[in-house]
């Protein structure tokens, strides 16, 4: 049987794009390309106070105005929404919670004259204090931003909530306070704040909605259908199912868009127009509302032995969610297992607020509170060595996650991962070798550092049909995001299981009537999932083919391979038949060969009553990786350039190591922009100061560098073939990295990201204030509802 | 005001205002949609056309300043004999595409820069390249491809110019 080939080493690996091409040549068509000359504008009327009480509303003479359509408010989507707790209005009802919160939308034949109308709009708002702090929105007689926070739909159930307190989740494994009592330990303290980080995705948000036989279809630029679906659903008050929801080719999401904003609002004004309406958010918009990486605020206290052994650790952590809970609601679970993880430790406890403030609201990022927590982590770890004389390399191959070690949950983990990645980032830096020359006088510094996150497993389905010609489509309600997942993972692991050429296997794009639940393209989930559902589909079948093709060669369907669009007899490569043999034989007799298949989550146990509030107990799978660093800071400037960069990055399997290789990249320089120059504030009357290109600095060609990579293969993992999800991760510990390196170039602790030069100078000259958070109780507990 | 000028090998008339960005005009008159009104104050690069064979920002190009001008978009890129410019090639073949939503200003701005400077290195290419911004890729990749390009063909140069 040596010459049959398993369904994973017949999987193709570095399949090019197959979308390539049209997006080259400027021929795909985004959402944002698919307005039609009949297609109505919308624009939005968004609340310029970041906190008020709205006193009138009246858009009758919007009525009168050019062109226009439909106008709608918040009387006509009234339901709340959200990720944890409902308590999202699609437009703003009576309260105002930030800068920027839509309020009116119309709809006109231009969008120059959606935009005219909306000056017709009678709107009077009383201004309220707002809360614009997480300092200002914990403080004993702090306003509620959401007055109605007990009345509110909960979603899941177990986060305690108070007031501001929009969610929190806190674990909690041994006894902490006798590991931080012991005499022998050093206690070590750090303090870490971080702003927000905008996505900016070339594509901003765009829908396009449709009224289409008593259902709304929307077409829109999403990583999340089926959020979108069920979203439109409640705020209109229909059943889900009716509305539809497509997905185009998505000119970028990082993230942002892992959550419904504006679509629901064409769904509204589609029914009411009859027509066909886009919504595009302008860049300034986009900008405004963005659903930021959070800012944060973090102390994090360790008790370690003389000899290194972490005995004790507890942190408290505060997100701001902005003005609704959103994604920070359930991030606050991933507080644990990134700044619990990376480490052995004795007694641990953490906790994690997200906290509501009168500013825009927050979302998800690619990896999410990981990236911060690392830094936060990676900070204090070398604080510790600092403090205690340890080498930082040497303290970290002491104390990585290993085999049977426990994470902060009591969950545990299974095999030595990180301790040979750091083998291995020795190994690479032994090959790229290191390059202080290039500091040329300027201060030098570097650092290894690590990360620890996870695969967002959950629900996926697929649907595989075998065609006539021997090709085969496979449906999900996957979407192309630009990671190259629906272009090369999937038709690699399909055409893998069904002995085809990956160019036989078509990728339908989602459409939430044809594909069944999914819970989104993110979280590195893609491959996993829906590549897992993929499988399964393709075993039915496999099994139906062969039962087909046994009948038809008289021979048991277990003597039976797939391989080169054939079903052969096992050990005799030519023998048997083609697969469109088998198809048309099987359309004859038992009907179409078409298979489905599902996956979900595992649920890897926790330690009972380590997790309180967590929407995720155990990490079904973790995903480790290292990065190191070397910059030049110039002293007289404050401007830190990075010379050189590694990772060494678990995947598990590499299917594609060249489209990972490009994750890899990219995910690093979106990482150096967090580090090292995107800057986001919110001015005093409760505005993103940041809403345009100029006034917000991504990475450019000229402030990137090659990043030397190893793939780290044959770690545990219940995904396909042994696949983790490679596109989320490599952004975890850029942060990290860049800012334990700088602190090591200028020889100060470094608490705070990103590191612009007018920072890095405040540092080198000492006058950068040190995070102090009075707002934080130095007992753990205090910080805790109890 | 009326404005004459060419639109990818074909002689186009606007009777607007002369105000108008060249970008919308693309994408609303004509349904070229290939170049992107990313931030429409000429930081991006999503939108680079070539006016009469010069990478210019179409976010920033008002119709008034078209008259007797050849507008080239991707969409006219390559000659039709040619099905992909040469650079095009070069990119597929790195696989270095990911959204994509940069790549048509991307492309269009590059073949103008390979054009002009074939002999260009490393350096001088991540300087070209700092008016087109993608979020993606983390430019390098692209960066290799231009070079890749430059080292091992300069068959395709000649035909650029004319198309
Ligand atoms: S859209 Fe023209 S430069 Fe950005
Ligand atoms: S590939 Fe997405 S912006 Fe460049």
């Amino acid at each position: 049987m040596s010459d049959v080939l398993s369904p994973e080493a017949s999987t193709v690996m570095n399949l090019p794009r197959r979308d390539a091409q049209d997006k080259l040549r400027g021929r795909t068509k985004y959402t944002v390309d698919r307005a039609r000359p009949d297609t109505l504008h919308a624009a939005v009327l968004r609340s310029t106070l970041a906190a008020g009480r709205i006193r009138k509303l009246d858009v009758s003479a919007v009525w009168d105005c050019e062109g226009v359509r439909g106008v709608v408010t918040g009387q006509d989507a009234p339901g709340l929404y959200g990720i944890g707790i409902a308590d999202h209005p699609l437009l703003a009802v009576d309260t105002i919670r930030y800068h920027g919160e839509p309020i009116v939308a119309i709809a006109a034949d231009t969008e120059a004259l959606a935009r005219a109308a909306l000056k017709a709009i009678v709107i009077e708002i009383e201004p309220l204090p707002a809360v614009q702090t997480m300092a200002d929105a914990l403080a004993p007689e702090a306003r509620l931003i959401h007055e109605d926070w007990r009345s509110y739909d909960l979603l899941f159930e177990g986060g305690a909530r108070s007031g501001n307190i929009a969610w929190e989740a806190k674990s909690s494994r041994g006894d902490v306070d006798a590991a931080f009592a012991r005499p022998d330990v050093k206690v070590v303290e750090s303090s870490i704040g971080v702003g927000r980080q905008s996505h900016v995705p070339l594509e901003p948000r765009v829908a396009i909605g449709s009224w289409e036989n008593g259902r709304a279809h929307l077409q829109t630029s999403t990583q999340v259908p089926w959020t979108v679906r069920n979203v439109t659903g409640r705020v209109m008050q229909l059943p889900p199912g009716h509305v539809r929801v497509t997905v185009p080719p998505v000119g970028g999401g990082f993230g942002l868009k892992f959550d419904a904003s504006i679509e629901p609002i064409t769904a509204v004004l589609a029914k009411m127009t009859g027509r066909d309406v886009i919504l595009e958010n302008t860049r300034q918009e986009e900008m405004a509302t963005c659903l930021c990486r959070e800012n944060a605020e973090i102390v994090i206290r360790s008790a370690v032995t003389p000899d290194g052994e972490i005995v004790g650790r507890e942190a408290v952590v505060l997100m701001d969610a902005g003005a609704y809970g959103g994604e920070q609601v359930f991030l606050t679970t991933m507080t644990s297992h990134t700044l619990g993880g990376n480490y052995r430790v004795g007694a641990i406890r953490i906790v994690s607020r997200a906290v509501y403030t009168n500013t825009p609201p927050n979302g998800a990022f690619r990896a999410c509170n990981g990236v911060y927590n690392t830094f936060a982590l990676e900070r204090h770890t070398d604080e510790i060595c600092a403090k205690m004389g340890f080498d930082p390399v040497e303290f970290r191959k002491r104390n990585v996650l290993g085999d049977g070690d426990l994470g902060p949950t009591g969950q545990v983990f299974e095999d030595d991962v990180l301790h040979p990645m750091l083998q291995r980032m020795d190994a690479l830096r032994e090959k790229t070798g290191t390059v202080e020359h290039l500091a040329d006088g300027r201060l030098y510094g570097k650092a290894t550092t690590v990360g620890t996150w996870f695969v967002f497993v959950g629900p996926s389905a697929a649907t595989v049909n075998l065609n006539a010609d021997g090709s085969a489509t496979l449906v999900t309600s996957g979407v192309e995001i630009g990671s190259g997942t629906m272009v090369q993972a999937l038709p690699q692991i399909v055409a893998g299981q069904l002995g085809l050429d990956p160019n036989q296997v078509i990728v339908r794009e989602a459409d939430t009537d044809a594909a069944g639940l999914d819970a989104g393209v993110g979280g590195g989930r893609t491959t996993v999932s829906i590549g897992a559902a993929s499988v399964a589909a393709c075993a039915d079948v496999r099994e139906k083919m062969l039962r087909t093709a046994g009948e038809m060669l008289q021979t048991k369907p277990e003597d039976l391979v797939l391989a080169n669009g054939r079903v052969e007899i096992a050990g005799r490569p030519g023998s048997g038949t083609t697969i469109p043999a088998v198809v048309a034989h099987a359309q004859a007799t038992t009907g179409p060969i078409s298979g489905s298949g599902s996956f979900t989550a595992k649920n890897t146990p926790a330690m009972s009553g380590c997790a309180a509030g967590h929407f995720v107990d155990a990490l079904d799978i973790p995903v480790f990786v290292v990065h190191e660093a070397e910059v030049a800071v110039d002293p007289d400037t404050g401007h830190v350039e990075v010379l050189a960069y590694r990772v060494v990055q678990d995947v598990g399997r590499a299917l594609n190591p060249r489209a990972i290789h490009s994750q890899i990249q990219g995910g690093v320089v979106q990482g150096l922009g967090y580090a090292l120059h995107e800057e986001v504030t919110i001015t005093a009357d409760g505005r993103i100061a940041q809403d345009s290109f100029e006034a917000y600095r991504v990475p450019l060609a000229g402030d990137v560098v090659p990043v030397a990579i190893d793939l780290y293969e044959g770690a545990p993992s219940m995904g396909p073939l042994g696949t983790k999800g490679a596109g989320e991760v490599p952004i975890l510990a850029v942060g990290a990295a860049i800012g334990c390196a700088v602190a090591n170039a200028i020889g100060k602790p470094v608490d705070k990201l990103p590191l612009t030069p007018p920072r890095v100078l405040r540092l080198l000259r000492g006058r950068e204030p040190k995070p102090v958070y009075l707002h934080i109780a130095p007992s753990w507990t205090q910080n805790t509802l109890g | 005001m009326s404005v004459t000028f060419r639109l990818n090998g074909q002689t186009t008339r606007f009777h607007d205002d002369p105000m108008t960005p060249l970008i919308d005009v693309l994408r609303r008159e004509k349904f070229l949609t290939g170049a992107k009104p990313v931030c429409r104050e000429g930081f991006c690069g999503a939108c680079t056309v070539q006016v009469d064979g010069e990478a210019q920002m179409a976010c920033l190009k008002p119709m008034g300043l078209l008259d007797g001008r050849e507008v080239t978009t991707i969409e006219g890129l390559g000659n039709g004999r040619e099905p992909l410019h040469p650079l095009q090639v070069a990119f597929a073949a790195a696989d270095v595409v990911q959204c994509g939503m940069c790549f048509p200003g991307m492309v269009m701005a590059l073949s103008a820069f390979v054009r002009d400077h074939p002999e260009a290195d490393r350096t001088a290419i991540k300087t070209a390249m700092v008016g087109n911004i993608c979020r993606c890729t983390g430019y390098e990749r692209i960066i290799d491809a231009v070079v890749d390009h430059l080292k091992d063909g300069a068959a395709p140069k000649a035909e650029l110019a004319d198309v």
